[in-house]
């Protein structure tokens, strides 16, 4: 056109400039604006951008969907490589789960074992497992922890969770611990909803099984089996597991303590089982202060029974377990 | 500029901006993946300063301005600047219009270069003077070649599918006027 100048008129040439001049000095204009003034310029970006992009939407899904759908479809030439990295990657995430399983539960232990108390009186020493019979199933293990150590035969052990067996055998600086699934170890249990009273005997087998249940019929697999202080063996109500119907039909336990992995193991000192040899006082009010006071009156008595207890509080370590119970339950293969 | 009322003339500008309004689409398109660190060419430039060389009744000024105008608003660069720097770079192609009639497309190319390599420079002449940050060197001098290079493929789309050629030697318009 600027050759041939006879199709524009006169006055064609000089709009045209004024146009341009215009045009390139408004956009000068907004370039300029937008450095000084950013923040406002960027909001009518932002509302151009706005008010355009969603009603774009129709336009950008299909292409958007047909991309996709191309990549997919790349994807699955690929798809047998892929299924076998993610095989891989599934073999790799099986072990880090069971490593991250077998931290979780050794940390609940340790945890456990670091902070809880049971009874306030009920104090323990925790030994570190070091060495055990070897069996497939260890029946027995040794504790680093002895008689210099106040422990005393007859002692019960617990890991984290539950009872794991009792002190047999007490050597200067090391202990044997009889585990519960041992053929030899029987343990007076309850099993709870019902109280049902049982005796807990193993048989080499890793779920123990209930013997001399009360009432049989009461009890159901899952109930709750906590240790019963029958005989003076044991402190009542440490967690030994929940009943199993094993294969045979025998009532079993599985035992709340973890058997595959003892490392570390806490040995309760017991404390004598308080000896009740005067009834009468059981159901006669008492002050604070523990002068007997008359049911009818309310008035302290004027002739004080002879206390029943001794001293609540005895010293866990001077502890000695009851001759009576050191003689009925001593260890059974010694 | 009465030209740029007629229909030929407008049909061919609504191409333009439809094919204007699909590119900077593209830009937009969630498809990230498909952008390396190899940058894309600027179809739209070239596609743009091809067809002013061509039929420069097609494309008034105006319309250059406002569509470079919504892709620097979209494409997040600073409004106005590249817009600018397009418009001037259009409108002295514009003027020589009637010299690249003459060229064949090696010389147009070469031409066609050195505009798009003074508006890069002089857009990060303009953009040091302000004290904006600028795109790294190489990356913005690898985008211009990328773009030169497209250039002889661009033109070929414009003759070769979109029919928009230069006007042959005696040619005429509906009118009978010769371009």
């Amino acid at each position: 056109m600027a050759s041939d100048r006879s199709n524009e008129a006169d006055y064609v040439r000089p709009v045209r400039r004024l146009v341009i001049g215009v045009l390139a000095l408004a956009l000068l204009a907004l370039f300029l604006l937008w450095r000084i003034d950013s923040p406002r310029v960027e909001r009518f970006r932002t509302a151009v951008v706005d008010a355009v992009v969603p009603n774009m939407d129709w336009a950008m899904a299909p292409i958007t969907r047909t991309a996709r759908m191309i990549e997919d479809f790349r994807s699955y030439t690929r798809i047998y490589e892929q299924n076998q990295e993610l095989r891989r990657e599934l073999q790799q995430m099986r072990a880090w789960r069971e490593a991250a399983l077998q931290l979780e539960q050794r940390n609940a232990q340790l945890l456990d074992m670091a902070r809880v108390r049971l009874d306030p009186q009920l104090t323990h020493v925790t030994g570190v497992v070091m060495a055990d019979a070897g069996s497939p199933f260890r029946q027995s293990v040794l504790l680093n922890v002895g008689a210099r150590d106040g422990i005393i035969d007859g002692w019960a052990v617990m890991d984290g969770l539950g009872l794991a067996g009792r002190i047999a055998g007490v050597g200067d600086r090391s202990a044997r611990v009889i585990l519960l699934t041992d053929s030899n170890s029987r343990v007076p249990v309850l099993v709870q909803p019902n109280a049902t009273t049982a005796l807990l005997s193993g048989d080499n087998s890793p779920a123990p099984v209930l013997e001399f249940v009360a009432n049989p019929e009461a009890l159901r697999p899952g109930d709750r089996v906590v240790s019963a202080s029958d005989g003076g063996v044991f402190p009542p109500g440490l967690l030994v597991g929940e009943v199993v119907l094993g294969a045979d039909g025998r009532l079993r336990v599985r035992l709340a303590a973890d058997y595959g992995r003892l490392d570390f193991l806490r040995v309760l000192r017991s404390r004598p089982a308080e000896r009740i040899e005067q009834s009468g006082s059981l159901l006669r009010p008492v002050a604070a202060d523990g002068t007997p006071l008359d049911p009818a009156t309310g008035a302290p008595l004027p002739i004080p029974l002879p206390d029943v207890v001794a001293d609540p509080v005895v010293p866990a370590v001077e502890a000695v377990p009851a001759p009576g119970a050191q003689s009925t339950d001593g260890p059974p293969n010694e | 500029m009465n030209e740029v009322w007629r229909p030929d003339s407008l049909a061919h500008l609504a191409l333009w901006l439809a094919i204007s309004a699909g590119l900077i689409l593209l830009h937009l398109l969630p498809l990230g993946s498909a952008r390396g660190d190899w940058p894309m060419p600027d179809f739209l430039l070239a596609l743009t300063l091809a067809w002013v060389l061509r039929r420069p009744v097609h494309l008034p000024a105006p319309a250059i301005a406002v569509v470079f105008l919504a892709e620097d608003l979209f494409l997040m660069r600073p409004p106005g600047l590249w817009a600018l720097a397009v418009l001037l770079g259009s409108e002295f192609l514009r003027r020589r219009q009637s010299v690249v009639r003459e060229l064949n497309l090696m010389l147009e190319w070469a031409m066609v270069a050195g505009v798009l390599t003074a508006m890069v420079l002089g857009t990060r002449l303009v953009r040091a003077i302000v004290m904006l940050p600028n795109d790294p060197l190489h990356l913005s001098f690898l985008a211009l070649a990328v773009t030169i290079l497209s250039y002889p493929l661009v033109v070929w789309v414009l003759q070769g599918v979109l029919r928009v050629r230069k006007p042959a030697t005696g040619e005429v318009d509906e009118l009978g006027r010769r371009l």
